[in-house]
């Protein structure tokens, strides 16, 4: 296995803020390897931004080593530490464009004073505005374009420096949901295209769920879950972690709508509200319709959903049984290996649901 | 014409000439004053806490030192630092003697004024720049100067017509101008006509100065 390009060990940064001591990031390691699409979610103040800012040393760590690309940032230089920096391009939520040069002039701006004729410099702008879809807006001021205008002038910006990461701290926060898409779908073109590594903050799992491949879950300055996201996405171990998944598939407050319409002591002794979910190959075959005719069950569907998360199928569907449920439960119980997981909704789980 | 302004019409080459002082003492203590307000001002922003080349004891220095200059009352500052002018100038009367203590009274107001148009500069330009590798000069001149150059041409207009006002007052040393024509000649020998010509004078020169600026302020904003 090749060494992470970005390896973060045992990072602390503390502020002091007038007398208050504030431990924005806790003992925290992270690496990350090289092409990987890797997202870190967190609620406001769980010390997202600091944790990357200190992957180009904008936030000095105070405790733990920082190595980007095998080289340790905090041996070097001033000079050869910003060097450094240009291999890590950075992309933020409110664009951070210079109002005062045209987009062209942005996207330039990395390579003043850099050793490279004014030619160049101005054709390999273009290029990447080209790679972006603006080539038509290289003479433009910012203030002239949109919101997602914007953050792809901001992206060719971060480019021009041929980084071999790019960090993006909550880049699509501020873009409406289309615009958002065009955006990681961006991303994820120059993931695979350029094999570009890309950190990505957020805090909506959707956007975790449509281009990253690893996640970590950020709580009070600490990374509390993280792994493959289709593993994550399919049984999150933290409370944090459901509360995020949950906000991306909606299964909770399907099961709470149906458990207002459909009350669990109104059902047959015959009867019971499950909550069923598919990974991978499961979503394919006709499970259900089998498990109906193997054990002479009525399924009756309130609620299905299928998605797709890191290129894998996932699929939830809540349905009330009828039949013989004293075979069909073991049954179903028994089929986890395969990717299916069932959970019995008794009066506890709402219970549960409600606080 | 003869019987509105009958003092001033045998004074045009007085009026001329004091005009012209007054744009001269205008001009050069701005520019020396512009050069150091200027210096002090991004001095400030860069050493403050948080900024790019944060150094307290260098920052509570500068900061006590320009709110003391700045404390000074301008015509308590004139006969303060005679000597201070005596030993650059060689003499304390004239207009270019009053360029001391002009550049003196003025520049630390001006430093002020560029520090708070630099603090508006977006953090979050400062921060994408750093995060491209540029080194602090280049964040000094390539992005405070540049994005906050309209405020700075703001602050310099309030700073020049401040200045022009300042002139008049150093006109009580002996500095010449329309101030010292307006009061050793219009008020003392009662030729009210007078003072009213250099107070129109030097209003024509401040309506100058501010409409040179809001054009110069219209072309670099991009908004
Ligand atoms: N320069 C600083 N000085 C003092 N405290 C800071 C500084 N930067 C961040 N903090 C504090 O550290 C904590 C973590 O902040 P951080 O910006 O990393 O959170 P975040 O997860 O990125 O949140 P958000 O989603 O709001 O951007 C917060 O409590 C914040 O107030
Ligand atoms: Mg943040």
């Amino acid at each position: 296995m090749a060494q992470p390009i970005i390896d973060l060990k045992d990072i602390t940064v503390t502020f002091h803020n007038d007398q208050q001591v504030l431990p924005a990031v806790q003992d925290v390691n992270l690496a990350i390897d090289s092409g990987d699409v890797y997202g870190i979610i967190g609620y406001s103040g769980a010390g997202k931004s600091t944790l990357v800012r200190v992957i180009n040393l904008l936030q000095a760590p105070t405790e733990g080593r920082v190595v980007v690309n095998d080289q340790a940032l905090q041996d070097l230089s001033p000079a050869k530490l910003r060097q450094a920096r240009r291999q890590v391009g950075m992309i933020f939520q409110h664009f951070n464009l210079m109002g005062s040069r045209t987009v062209l002039g942005n996207v330039i701006y990395p390579l003043l004073g850099q050793k490279i004729s004014k030619q160049e410099r101005q054709a390999k702008a273009l290029r990447l505005l080209k790679l972006v879809g603006l080539e038509a807006y290289a003479q433009a001021y910012p203030s002239k374009l949109s919101g997602g205008q914007k953050q792809r002038v901001a992206i060719a910006r971060a480019l021009i420096t041929d980084p071999k990461v790019l960090i993006s701290d909550e880049a699509t926060s501020a873009l409406d949901p289309k615009t958002t898409a065009s955006i990681l779908s961006l991303l994820q073109r120059l993931n695979q295209e350029l094999g570009l590594t890309i950190v990505l903050i957020t805090h909506e799992m959707q956007v975790i769920k449509s281009i990253c491949h690893h996640v970590a879950v950020m709580e009070d300055g600490q990374i509390i879950e993280r792994g493959p996201v289709a593993q994550v996405f399919t049984a999150p171990q933290e409370a944090l972690t459901l509360d995020f998944v949950e906000a991306a598939t909606n299964v909770r407050a399907a099961i709470k709508r149906i458990t207002r319409t459909i009350r669990l002591s109104e059902l047959a002794a015959n009867q019971e509200l499950i909550a069923f979910k598919f990974i991978g190959q499961a979503t394919k075959h006709g499970v259900i319709s089998q498990l109906s005719q193997e054990f002479k069950v009525d399924v009756n569907i309130l609620f299905a959903n299928i998605d797709q998360i890191d290129g894998q199928n996932v699929g939830d569907m809540i349905a009330v049984i009828t039949g013989d449920l004293a075979a069909f439960n073991p049954a179903v119980a028994k089929m986890a290996s395969e990717g299916v997981h069932a959970q019995v909704i008794d009066e506890q789980v709402v219970k549960g649901l409600s606080d | 014409m003869a019987a509105l302004l009958p003092n001033v019409l045998q004074m045009k080459s007085e009026f001329i000439q004091a005009t012209l002082a007054t744009l001269y003492m205008t001009a050069v203590s701005a520019i020396i004053a512009g050069v150091l307000g200027l210096g002090l001002g991004i001095l400030l922003v860069v050493t403050q806490p948080g900024g790019l080349l944060s150094d307290q004891p260098s920052y509570q220095l500068l900061d006590k030192a320009t709110n003391l200059l700045r404390s000074v009352p301008f015509i308590i500052l004139l006969a303060v630092i005679s000597p201070l002018t005596n030993y650059l100038i060689g003499t304390t009367v004239g207009t270019t003697a009053s360029l001391v203590p002009l550049v003196l009274g003025i520049f630390p107001f001006y430093a002020r004024q560029v520090q708070n148009a630099l603090l508006d500069v977006d953090q979050g330009i400062v921060e994408a720049a750093q995060s491209m590798g540029s080194s602090p000069l280049a964040i000094i001149f390539r992005v405070y100067l540049k994005e906050g150059l309209p405020d700075l041409i703001r602050v310099s207009i309030v700073t020049v017509i401040s200045l022009i006002g300042l002139t008049t007052m150093a006109g009580a040393i002996g500095a010449g101008g329309l101030g010292d024509i307006a009061i050793s000649i219009g008020y003392a020998r009662f030729e009210n006509d007078v003072t009213l010509v250099a107070m129109l004078i030097i209003l024509v020169l401040v309506f100058a100065v501010q409409l040179a600026g809001d054009w110069l302020v219209k072309r670099v904003t991009h908004d």
